[in-house]
């Protein structure tokens, strides 16, 4: 199951960049969204977004993020254009007036909301999470134990969805109707699904935690990551790509 | 080595001990395989070995366990783990990384092994377990055997002298449980590391290991080289444990007094003892 | 009793396919599947059970197409048991867990605990135990009990003796088979062949989401081309057979036990000296 926050593996030269760098750019490119009230600057964020994917070969990816994206977008659109009620009339619903500062407000809304999200969700995509807590960790100093925290999090969530999965069937398997298709009668079922699931969970984790330690979890500190993450030429200039964007989404 | 003298231990949760006056050396360089029902102690006996046992259980605790000569109640796991690696029964749990390569840097990094000495061990370790194909691969994607292989290999990296494994075959078909073994007896036979493994499939285990040690309701009721254990077939088919059938024939063949040598190991070694009778 | 028909399927993410399967499982057999992993026949067990469904071609149990059925509806009828077992126990006692099936099952309370009686005393469980405070091999056999406590036509166990010692392993399999001689057709994933020598009827070998063998025990054990093409080793007694009719001896055509071995080379040895 690949999905959103998955990492893509590759070797571009995205993919090679400081995991810092990508974050930090995330970062500035949100800002930019925010302080920028030009639409123009709004799209070409976009297409800049689109141009990370191109550059990290995930561009199909990229697409599809975007269509997800585009559904919460044209829900939230429409709702902004209803509630705006001041400015010069575009076109009439029954007696509702839509507005042409509504319109144009609802499209900012969407287009930052989409600008926002699709670069660190992309930068996330073109990152490898080990990378990711490496560098949090021997830079930035972030303690280990929460970096690990997360990461196993997200590495043990495919884990816990198949053993979920098959703990279903194994409850459909003695006659549980969690092949009903009413919503509350499944939601009642949940009990005899959440006791194995738990059972199974701690049991893992009991493990890992017994497994962690002997191979020396306990000895590790911020400096023990083997790989270095270093600033390179292509980091400085993303980063200046970032702070660029926020210069001209002030000026114009 | 390994001392065990006059160990008994009881869980905290346990209603009586897991392990009854267990006496037991473990020599650098043997290949041990534990065998007996569930509920014999089997894995209380590796965790005596690698510290879990009362680190991490705490219980009752009496006589003493040596590694290298360490007393294992005084010495933090941690420190224990240099010389103990462990495989434990559920491989999906004890993988930390998404990546092979992160798997084995893992262990490397937090016991600080010199980062210009990294890279050799880790192609060392993935080299030794058979697997250099699979570096970069995500461990999500690799088959039951090749995890177990993975997990191994996590543990060869950070060069212990004894490896203890708990059921490593326990969920893979016959060939992938072979493939593990000559592994192991692989690591043991070319670079002398000490194995001890339980494991239910009890044929093939006397195919590789030196040594088997019987235990049943904690404790040890057999102990000794395979085929010296292997004599007292009716002993284990009594407490019901998984004598290999050529054994079996080996002890009838003994009884119906057509054949007086030792116990046969796989199938090349039947067919030999069966061509003697015969001729 | 079952009637695969040109049965193919796919799991969506994954490659993992079954091509073209078609096959009858005979009422009141005990039916193992057999082969490497990943081979498929886990998926094949949940195919039978009507949990997934054939992405082409149709299944029949009892002449009714199972993809028309709603799987916790078969339940009644059908039993499986899951390779682990806290996939499926779910209740703080043995008793309640065997009830939890019951109740969906059948109908008649003293039935009900007739059924439970029975099946607590050939399994000697404890019906107040705690089933998550017991070992691996009494978790299995809590599982298995809840799997056939109502006495499903059909039970299908994928993997019944995985992580148990032997004796546990002989103890649940000499119950199943004498479920089967009350009339309850049993099919099992198994990887020992020694079990499926000892227990199974029948053998279907797969290999890579094929059938490429499909016939009696003992007649498919004894050939050694339909095993090892499936990464399978035949049982001992059987190999050694074959090794010595290999090397000229006659006489050992079709034995599998370790007695007819042993009465055979007594046999023969005594034709040599005299």
């Amino acid at each position: 199951m690949k999905g959103l926050m998955n990492y893509f593996p590759g070797d571009t030269f995205l993919h090679r960049m400081d995991p810092r760098s990508k974050i930090v750019f995330s970062l500035l490119v949100c800002i930019a969204c925010f302080v920028t009230n030009n639409i123009y600057v709004l799209l070409g964020i976009l297409v800049l977004d689109l141009l990370i994917g191109v550059f990290g070969g995930i561009f199909t990816q990229a697409l599809r993020l975007l269509k997800g994206l585009l559904k919460i977008a044209l829900f939230l659109f429409i709702l902004q254009a209803l509630v705006m009620r001041a400015g010069t009339p575009a076109f009439y619903i029954g007696k509702l007036a839509i507005t042409w500062e509504g319109l144009k407000t609802a499209l900012m809304g969407v287009l930052r909301l989409i600008d926002i999200t699709l670069p660190l969700a992309l930068m996330i995509s073109l990152t490898r999470m080990s990378d990711l807590s490496n560098a949090l960790v021997s830079r930035w100093h972030v303690p280990y134990k929460y970096a690990f925290a997360i990461t196993s999090t997200i590495r043990f969530i495919p884990v816990f969805t198949s053993d979920l999965r098959s703990i279903m069937e194994a409850q459909t398997a003695r006659g549980v109707e969690f092949d009903t298709k009413n919503f509350f009668k499944k939601a009642s079922l949940i009990v005899p699904l959440c006791v194995p699931l738990l059972i199974s969970s701690v049991k893992k984790i009991e493990t890992a935690a017994m497994a962690v330690e002997l191979r020396g979890f306990n000895l590790r500190t911020k400096d023990s990551s083997s790989k270095v993450s270093q600033f390179h030429l292509p980091d400085y200039l993303l980063l200046l790509l970032g702070i660029g964007l926020i210069v001209l989404a002030v000026l114009i | 080595m390994i001392q065990m003298k006059e160990f008994t231990f009881q869980y905290d949760t346990g209603k009586k001990p897991a392990l009854k006056n267990i006496d037991l050396e473990i020599h650098d360089g043997d290949f041990v395989g534990i065998i007996g029902n569930s509920g014999a102690g089997k894995s209380t006996l590796t965790y005596a070995i690698n510290g879990i046992v009362p680190h991490y259980y705490p219980g009752d605790f009496y006589g003493s366990v040596l590694v290298d000569g360490m007393d294992t109640v005084d010495t933090a796991p941690e420190q224990l783990a240099v010389k103990v690696g462990s495989v434990f029964q559920d491989v999906d749990a004890q993988m930390v990384a998404t990546y092979v390569e992160d798997e084995l840097l893992f262990g490397m990094e937090n016991f600080g092994v010199p980062k210009d000495e990294i890279e050799a061990r880790l192609t060392e370790a993935l080299q030794k377990t058979g697997i250099p194909d699979l570096r970069f691969r995500e461990i999500d994607s690799l088959s039951g055997g090749q995890k177990q292989k993975v997990a191994v290999a996590a543990i060869i990296a950070l060069r212990p002298d004894i490896i203890v494994l708990d059921e490593p075959t326990g969920e893979l078909d016959p060939e992938s449980s072979d493939q593990i073994f000559q592994m192991l007896k692989f690591l043991n036979e070319t670079y002398g590391t000490t194995i001890i493994v339980v494991e239910q499939k009890v044929g093939l285990l006397c195919g590789y290991a030196k040594r088997l040690v019987l235990l049943e309701q904690g404790e040890i009721i057999l102990e000794g080289p395979v085929r010296e254990v292997l004599k007292n077939a009716d002993r284990m088919e009594e407490i019901g444990i998984h004598v290999p059938r050529v054994v079996s024939l080996y002890k009838e063949l003994v009884q119906r007094d057509l054949f007086r040598g030792e116990a046969p190991i796989g199938l090349e070694e039947a067919e030999t003892m069966v061509r003697e009778v015969l001729s | 009793m079952i009637r695969f028909e040109k049965v193919s399927f796919s799991y969506m993410e994954e490659g993992s396919t079954l091509q073209d399967l078609s096959f009858t499982i005979e009422k009141g057999s005990i039916t193992a599947l057999v082969g490497a992993n990943g081979a498929g026949k886990t998926t094949l067990a949940k195919l039978i059970r009507g949990l997934i469904h054939p992405t082409a071609g149709r299944i029949l149990f009892e002449e009714e197409d199972i993809s028309k059925c709603k799987a916790s509806t078969l339940a009644a009828r059908m039993g499986y048991l899951f390779q682990n077992p806290d996939r499926q126990i779910c209740k703080n006692t043995v008793g309640e867990e065997l009830d939890f099936t019951l109740e969906r099952t059948v109908q008649d309370p003293i039935e009900r605990q007739r059924l439970k009686d029975d099946v607590l005393n050939a399994l000697q469980l404890d019906p107040a135990d705690e089933p998550f405070l017991l070992s691996r091999g009494e978790r299995q056999k809590v599982a298995l009990a809840s799997a056939l406590v109502h006495r499903p036509q059909l039970l299908i166990l994928d993997e019944p003796t995985t992580g148990l010692d032997y004796k546990e392993c002989t103890q649940i399999m000499e119950y199943v088979q004498a479920l089967n001689r009350q009339g309850v057709t049993v099919v099992m994933v198994c990887h020992d062949m020694e079990i499926v020598l000892d227990y199974a009827d029948h053998v279907i070998v797969m290999h890579s989401g094929k059938i490429t063998a499909d016939g009696k025990t003992r007649q498919i054990l004894q050939d050694p081309t339909a095993l090892t093409s499936s990464a399978l080793l035949p049982p001992q007694i059987i190999g050694l057979a074959a090794r010595l009719m290999a090397d000229g001896y006659s006489g050992f055509e079709g034995i599998c036990t370790v007695d007819a071995m042993a009465t055979q080379i007594e046999a023969a040895r005594k034709a040599v000296t005299a």
